[in-house]
Formats: C-alpha cells, structure tokens, sequence
C-alpha cells in the first residue's frame, strides 16, 4: 500500500516541479515580454486635450473666450443594437435616425455623434445610459461680444483650429503643442489615474485693439451705413508713433459666434483686402515729396485760375474753379490743378519712388491674414497722362491701410511704421513670452513733417475741403478724398457709384491716433468732407473723450481735466 | 497536559489562509468605476471589504467546522459515512430545484443562507471518507473485479449529475481521486487499465463538446484568439509574467482591474504571481509540497486502515486540487472551475477543505495518543503481531487515555488477539 502511496506522491512532485519550471519560464524568463504586454494594456498614452489661449484687447478684456461643452462618440465594439440606439439618440439629438445609424454604422472604436451640445442635452444622453456611446468635454470657443472686431479676431472650425483673423494668424501661440500623459486604465477602458494632467492651456494673445474704441469705430460706421444707404464702410484707428492698431473695422460684419451663417462678402476685412483709388487724399504724396526735395515751399504760387490742365493729351479739372493758390492753398482745397503742376515739376521718377517710399504697391506688413499690396505700376509703363493721374490719387489701387499709414508719417514725425494687432502674448499665468517689435524708417524729415501737419490742420479750417471733420477743442489734421469707382463691366469710372474717405490724426500737434473712414458707395452726398468728414469728427470725439485727452484748448478756455485720482479725493472730501 | 494536535500541518494550513486572505483582499478591494456601477444597479453598498467579510464569515464557520472534525471519533465518522454520501447525493439534486443557483452559465450552487453553497465540494470529501471506509471494509477485495467497480457505480452516479451542472472541473478530480484511493487500496492494475479503456469513449465525447472543446483549442493556443476564448489564459500569462522574481508589490497588481476574469477565486494564483512574483508563487507551492508530505506522514503513521485511507484521501484531495489549479493557471491543461484550496475566494471549497484538515488533525491526534501510549507499552517480542491502541469500545478510553491496556493484531491474519 505504501509504495503505491510513493508513486502518488511522486506524480504529484513531479507535477509541483512542472509548474515551478513552468513559472521560472513565464516569470523570468519571458518577463520582460509580459511586461510590455501588461503596460500595452493597462497603461494609456492619452493626448492631454489642449485649451485654447484667450484672445484679450489691450486692456485685458476677453475678446475670445472657452466654454465647456460636451460631445458625444460612439464605439462601434461596445454598440449592441444599431437601431435601437439610433432611434433613442434621435429622440435626444436633433438629427435624424438614418443620419445617426450611418455615423454608428462603422468599424472605428470611436466616432463623433454630435459635438459641442449643451449641458441639458448631454446629460438626457447620459440618462439613457446607451452602451458604447460616451460623453466628453470639450471647449467650445466664444466670443463674448459676437460681431465686434469680427475680422480681425476671426473664429475656429470643430476642433478649435484658427480659420479667420487672429485665430489663424496667432494659431501658433493660441494652441500648444498636444502632449501626452500616461494614465492607468482598467480593461473596460476606465481611466483610474488621479491628479494626472488634465489640459494643456495655450498662450494668451493680447491684441493692441481697445475694446471701447473699436466699439465707438463699429458704432458710428453702421450710423453712416444707414444714413448714407452705403454699400460698405471700412475705419482703422492706428496709434501713430508704434503702428498699433487700436481699432479696426469693416462693415459688412458678422457674428463670430455663427460664422456658418455668414457670406464671404461680410467676411471680408476690407480695411486690408479691399483696394480703391485714393483720390485726392493720395495728393500729400506729391505735396510731401516737393517739399521734401525742395523743389517748392509752402508760399510758392500756382496759377489754378485755368480750373483744368492737360496731361498727356488728356484735361483734367478742378471741382471748383480757384484763382493762384499757394502751395498750401493748393492742399488745403485739394485743387486738381495745382497737384498736377507740382507732380510734373517733379517728375514722374519721383513721385513713383515716393510712391514707394511710403508704402504703396506693397503689403504693409499687418500681421493679418489676406493684405493685398495694391496697385503701382513702374513709372517706366505709365502712359503720357499717368503722371497727372497718380498725383491725384487716381490709376494707383490702395488699400485703406496703405493711405492710413501714409499719414501717419506726417503725424509721428516722419517715420514709416509697420502696422500690427499682436500686442503681445501671455503665457496662462500672465508672463509676456512674446513682444511685437515696433518697427519704424524715417522717410521724410522732421521739419517737412511738421510743415505738411500745419498743412493739413487747415484742411478742417475755413477755406478747407473737411470744415465737417473739426473736432470740438481739438486740432485736426487731415485730407478728404473722393474717388470714382471703376465699374468692372465697362472699365470706366462709374457715373454714380464713388468712395468717400477721410484721413487724418488728431491732436493735429500731438497726435494720439491717426483715424481713417472710407464709405463705399455712399448715396446722396458724395464728397469726402461731406460723408466721411462727420464720421470722423464723430468716431475722434468720443475717441478722444474715451482716453481722456486734454483738449487742445483746454488752456486758452481754462478748464481743467481732473485725473481720476484727483477726482476719487475730490468726492472723499 | 501535552498537545495532541499536530502542529506542523496546523502551521501550513494557516499560512495558507493568511495568504488567501491577503490575497482575496487584494483582488477585490479596488472599487472600478466598473464595479461601483454594478453595486448602484444592484442596489448593493459598495465595500472595499466586502469580499473579505464573506470570506472572514466563512473561516470563522470552518474553524468551527475543523473543530467539529477534530473532536468527533473516528469510529463515528464511519457510521457517518452512508449518511454523509446520501446528503451529497441530495444537495446535488438541489441544484436542479428552485433552491439552485446559477451564475456564469452554469447551475451548481444551492441556497444556503446567507450564501450559497456548492455540493460539488461537499461530495469530494463524502467520496473520500466513503472510500476510506470501503476500502478498509470487509466488503472490499483488492483482487475482485466486483469490489473494484462497486465505489466505480457510486462514482459514475455522481459524476453524471456533475456533468449534468456542467462541472467538468469536479467531474475529472473526482474520478481521479477515486481512482487513486482505489489504487492506493491496491487493486489490480489491470482493472484501472480495463476502466481506462471503458472510459476513454466518454472522455472524448465529453471533450469535443463545442464550449469545452473551444477551452481545449485555445489551451493550446491562447494567442490564437486573445480577446475571445483565450483570453482568460492570455491575462494569465500577463499577470504571471509581469510579476517577475519578486512581484510588482502587494496591492500594486493591475490584472485585478478587469482585465483577468476570476483573478479572486480560479485564478487567485495568478495574482499572486503579480504581486509577490515568482518568489511568492513558489513559497505557496513549497507550502503545499509540506501539506503534501505532512499528510503523507501523519497517513503512514495511523495503525488502523481506515484512518491510513482517510489521511491519503484527504492530502491527495487537497493536492490535487492544488496541482490542477496551478496547472490550469500556468496553461498546462485546459481551464477549469477549480479553486485553490485555503486561497481562493468562495465559501464552499474553505469550509469543506477546513472540515478535511480537521479530520486529518484528528486522524494525527489519535496516532499521537497511541505513539504515547507505545512508549508506556511493552516492545514487541513477535513481528506477527503489533500491539493495538485504538479504542475498539467507548469502556476502552477515559480522559483521552486507554484503560484497557491493548489488543494484540496478528499481521498474517489480520485479527485482533
């Protein structure tokens, strides 16, 4: 009997053994193998979502906001029953059944059902409690004041990518680069991990737009839209020393909130994209440059007495017949004539390189999506009459941007400055990680700046062509400019159809912006003074209120501008 | 007075619960989203400890249960034979009425507040005292064909109503527990080849049934389909082999989080692996090798037939269960429904595998009283005969200590003098 016990328990030893061999092969041996194994599954690489950076105004204020919102996806493994889950989801969803069962209708372990819903709606979902059909986060950009500055803030697709304006153009630091973490899961696909890194948060960019400006801009642009019945309107208010850009706007707009809804037509900024012939405000040009060659000086004579002139075969003539008008003169009532016989006593060499000089024909350099450069033709294939055409401001394409700047050298001295929104970008916790650099050529003298501010100060003057752009207590430098519009079907000027700009800076002496208003096809009145004039004097005044400017006169009339400190202690007592 | 309790296999059996109970704790304690989600809908409290608790219920039931075993005398637990086995029989048919349970698709679980409970347990440890009793019975003759395939008929009647619940697991370590007892009686071999023969048809019928064929084809090749049918074993394999020499830590295992089906009772092994490594794995197989030999001593050394028949039934019940389970859970054969015995979680297999060590403690007590008592007696003068401690009549024994001096047993012809 014993012996036969020894067997049994030899068997079994051998079997103990077997099992210990067998081990030291699955255990050590092949550890490292079942070590990945184990990793594969139990451990996820997970893409950390990224959040996108807020895009702010100068001051700070949120322009670009995130709002949680929640997605629905569905995995095809765990969906049991096609049908019935379409038909549940529908009753939640406002989408068809059919739609629903073709999107749950794959192989993918993941697809999207409906994104970006609201909380009511994803938590029905949640109730229904569906297998294989799940809800996540995901942020759903806003725009907290919908149309305003809508071109220059633009919007994103589905998945938070820049598609407009600055959230293209600033995509770079609006988003950060997607990482990924390693959390532990649970063979039903749980996440189990704690504290790990839930989002990454992109930068913060700081536009140099002021919110309220850009709010007084848009406000009295839709004023003159309905007032004038004109086609669109475009203002850019640029701070003349730097190149920022305070305010910018373009109407038509759009909702950034429902950018689906819009055309292409509202989506365009026309303040870069759009290109007209300047007309007369394009006559500083060859003011400027006479000046700035010596060729004349501010009390030389031209006999305009003629109220027309004949270039290259052609007759060109003034609005109003004037008599001899100075140099000055000869600006300040915008006189056709007299521009004209300073364009050909300098030649057309000159005014094609002073053209260029301040920046015409070429891109400003706006960090915005879709500047065009215009158009300047070489002075080598200008025709007989090109010479007098271009001194008025005519066979040249410019955008509101281009005339904009080019008067801003006249208000900050003689610099040409590089245009731009991107103030800076701020990392989450408010560190500057970017500055845009201020970029600035000189291109004239200081003294014939000063002369030609003079100059322009008496544009809003009497005897001037834009006595309705003055400001209240302030100085205002500017020129009016009134251009015909070439209908694209016949290739000639357009009898009724004209654009009527104004272009200036106040304080004329100490400029704090430089401001331009263009009215395309305004009905009506025509005339720059007379249609753009007012909306600059408008959008200048609460401008000017809005920053607190000392008026000009403030000494002369003795009054007193209190700082708010001031202010604070005077109420305290 | 001395202690009449064998300590050693008192000492292996609680570190074996020790590690079972370190080891349940570990595999259930994580609450999943998983598991918190089926505790809401069933309207159940979510614990941490609530496994362990049903498990510390248990024990607490088989320490009583071990006590019983311990104290009862032997010679009444052979009058409770019969009885025993009628009671397994029945429990059994339970399971077919409304009192059975079923879970994982398989019925074998009565209703025995507050738990269920699974006869097929109960009835390995009924076979295994029925077998010590037959075999050192007058009804058994090592050389009768009929006598061989009595404890056979009893065998095949209770493996059909395992079949009948779809317990493959207890149906084969039944059959190979009464084969070894038989075996160990010493029956011819030509009887256990003839029953070889007679079987082999049933095995294989048994064996290409779709689901289990399905269980053979992926043992042999778990990868093969390692999110289906293999993929238990694959899981396995993971936690086995991420475990290493020395584990991942204690508690630190990620298999338990779903990933391996049964990881708290079939496959606790497995876990073990993980966390205590190659290191932990074979201290608990060192520790039924001791079981092992333990038994095999304290069998060698009882004097009378019935109880030498008891001890074997129960060290190679044990064993067995042990090396089958070990097997399954390193992919040496197919898988099965058989938990480790003292380790696993599941109240049936505790409480029955307690109940059998109490036995074997008693079995180990009465041959202690009688090596006691030897060393009282007189030395042998005739090899024929060896004296005989055992207390034949209840006037016999006082206090735990023989009265009556001894009987005398004639080896040749095996009678009492």
């Amino acid at each position: 009997m014993h012996h036969r016990t020894i067997i049994i328990s030899i068997v079994l030893m051998i079997g103990f053994i077997a099992v210990t061999l067998r081990l030291v092969d699955i255990m050590i041996i092949n550890h490292d193998y079942y070590l990945n194994k184990a990793k594969g599954q139990q451990v996820k690489s997970e893409e950390i979502p990224v959040k996108r950076g807020l895009i702010l105004d100068r001051k700070g204020r949120e322009l670009a906001i995130n709002l949680d919102t929640e997605s629905v996806y569905s995995d095809s493994a765990e969906v049991k029953s096609i049908d019935e889950t379409a038909t549940k989801l529908a009753s939640v969803i406002n989408q068809k059944p059919e739609i629903i069962k073709t999107k749950l209708d794959t192989n993918k372990r993941f697809a999207w059902i409906e994104r970006k819903i609201d909380f009511e709606h994803s938590q029905k979902i949640k109730e229904l409690k569906l297998r294989g059909i799940g809800v996540i986060t995901e942020p759903k950009r806003f725009y907290p004041k919908g149309s305003l500055a809508s071109h220059i803030i633009g919007y994103v697709d589905i998945d938070n990518k820049g598609l407009e304006g600055a959230e293209e153009r600033f995509e770079r630091f609006l988003t950060a680069s997607p990482a990924k973490t390693v959390v532990m899961r649970d063979a039903k696909g749980n996440i189990l991990s704690e504290g790990h890194q839930r989002e990454i948060k992109g930068n913060n960019v700081v536009l140099t737009i002021d919110e309220g400006l850009q709010y007084i801009v848009e406000k009295n642009l839709e004023l003159v839209m309905k007032e004038r019945k004109a086609a669109s309107a475009t203002a850019i208010m640029m701070e003349p020393h730097t190149g920022e850009i305070l305010a910018m706007a373009s109407l038509p707009n759009y909702d950034l909130n429902s950018p689906s809804s819009s055309t292409p037509s509202t989506r365009r900024n026309r303040a870069i994209t759009d290109i007209y012939e300047p007309g007369s405000t394009y006559k500083i040009i060859v003011g400027v440059s006479a000046l700035q060659e010596g060729i004349v000086n501010t009390e030389m004579k031209f006999d305009c007495s003629a109220g027309s002139v004949e270039v290259g075969g052609k007759r060109i003539k003034d609005a109003h017949r004037h008599g001899v008008l100075t140099f000055k003169e000869v600006i300040q009532k915008s006189s056709n004539v007299g521009t004209i016989k300073i364009g050909l006593k300098l030649g057309k060499e000159k005014v094609y390189e002073y053209s260029k000089l301040f920046g015409f024909g070429s891109k400003t350099g706006i960090d915005l999506i879709g500047e065009v450069s215009g158009i300047l033709r070489h002075h080598s294939k200008w025709s007989g009459m090109s010479i007098g055409a271009i001194s008025i401001g005519q066979e040249v394409g410019v955008t509101p941007l281009q005339v904009l700047r080019a008067y801003t050298v006249i208000a900050n001295g003689g610099y040409l400055v590089r245009p731009h929104v991107l103030k800076e970008v701020r990392t989450p916790d408010n560190q500057v990680v970017f500055q845009s650099e201020i970029q600035k050529k000189r291109i004239i003298s200081e003294e014939v700046s000063a002369v030609f501010r003079d100059i322009l100060k008496t544009v809003t003057e009497d005897g001037g062509t834009a006595k309705e752009a003055r400001v209240d207590g302030n100085l205002v430098a500017g020129k009016t400019g009134t251009a015909q519009v070439i209908d694209p079907k016949t290739k000639k000027y357009s009898k009724d159809k004209y654009i009527s700009s104004f272009v200036g800076f106040v304080p004329a002496d100490k400029p704090r912006f430089s401001l331009i208003v263009v009215v395309y096809e305004p009905k009506g009145a025509i005339y720059g003074g007379v249609v753009a004039g007012p909306v600059f004097r408008k959008i200048a005044n609460e401008s000017l209120s809005y920053l607190n400017i000392l008026r000009d006169d403030a000494d002369e009339k003795g009054l007193l501008v209190m700082t708010n400190q001031e202010q604070k202690s005077n109420t305290a007592r | 007075m001395r202690l009449l309790i064998d300590k050693w296999l008192l000492l292996i059996v609680f570190v074996l619960i020790l590690i079972g109970l370190v080891s349940v704790y570990s595999s259930t304690s994580v609450v999943t989203p998983d598991v918190l989600e089926k505790g809401q809908e069933s309207g159940k409290q979510v614990s941490p400890f609530g496994f362990l608790k049903k498990q510390l219920f248990t024990l607490c039931v088989g320490i009583f249960a071990l006590f019983l075993a311990y104290k009862i005398r032997l010679n009444h637990l052979k009058i409770l034979t019969i009885p025993l086995l009628i009671i397994s029989l029945i429990c059994l048919l339970l399971v077919f009425t409304s009192l059975g349970v079923s879970a994982g698709g398989a019925r074998r679980w009565i209703r025995a507040w507050p738990t269920v409970f699974q006869p097929s347990e109960l009835v390995k440890l009924s076979i295994v005292i029925f077998m010590a009793w037959f075999l050192s019975s007058k009804y058994f003759n090592r050389d009768s064909i009929r006598s061989f395939f009595i404890p056979i008929g009893i065998l095949v009647v209770f493996q059909l109503l395992l079949i009948k619940q779809r317990d493959f697991g207890a149906v084969m370590s039944l059959g190979v527990l009464t084969v070894t007892l038989l075996f160990i009686g010493g029956v011819r071999l030509k009887y256990i080849c003839l029953l070889g023969l007679v079987s082999l048809p049933f095995i294989v019928k048994l064996a290409l049934e779709p689901y289990r064929l399905k269980r053979i084809t992926s043992f042999i090749d778990p990868w093969k389909d390692p999110l289906g049918s293999g993929f238990q074993l694959v899981q396995s394999f993971i936690a086995l082999g991420s475990g290493g020499i020395t584990g991942v830590g204690l508690g630190e295992g990620k298999q338990k989080l779903s990933y391996l089906p049964e990881i708290h009772t079939d496959f606790i092994f497995a876990l073990i692996g993980e966390e205590l490594g190659f290191v932990g794995t074979v201290v608990v197989i060192l520790l039924f090798i001791l079981f092992l030999m333990r038994g095999m001593w304290i069998a060698k050394n009882s004097h009378d037939s019935f109880s030498t028949y008891l001890a074997y039934g129960i060290t190679f019940m044990i064993s067995y269960q042990a090396l089958i389970n070990f097997l399954v859970v390193t992919g040496m054969i197919p898988t099965k429904g058989l938990p480790l015995p003292f380790i696993s979680y599941g109240g049936s297999s505790l409480f029955v595998n307690m109940t059998a060590v109490g036995i074997l403690l008693n079995v180990a007590k009465v041959n202690k009283q009688q090596r006691l008592l030897q060393t009282q007696s007189q030395p042998l003068t005739n090899k024929e005969h060896f004296q005989l401690y055992i207390p034949l009549t209840n006037n016999d024994v006082k206090d735990g200590v023989f009265i009556k001096p001894f009987y005398c047993f004639n080896r040749k012809t095996n009678t009492i003098v």
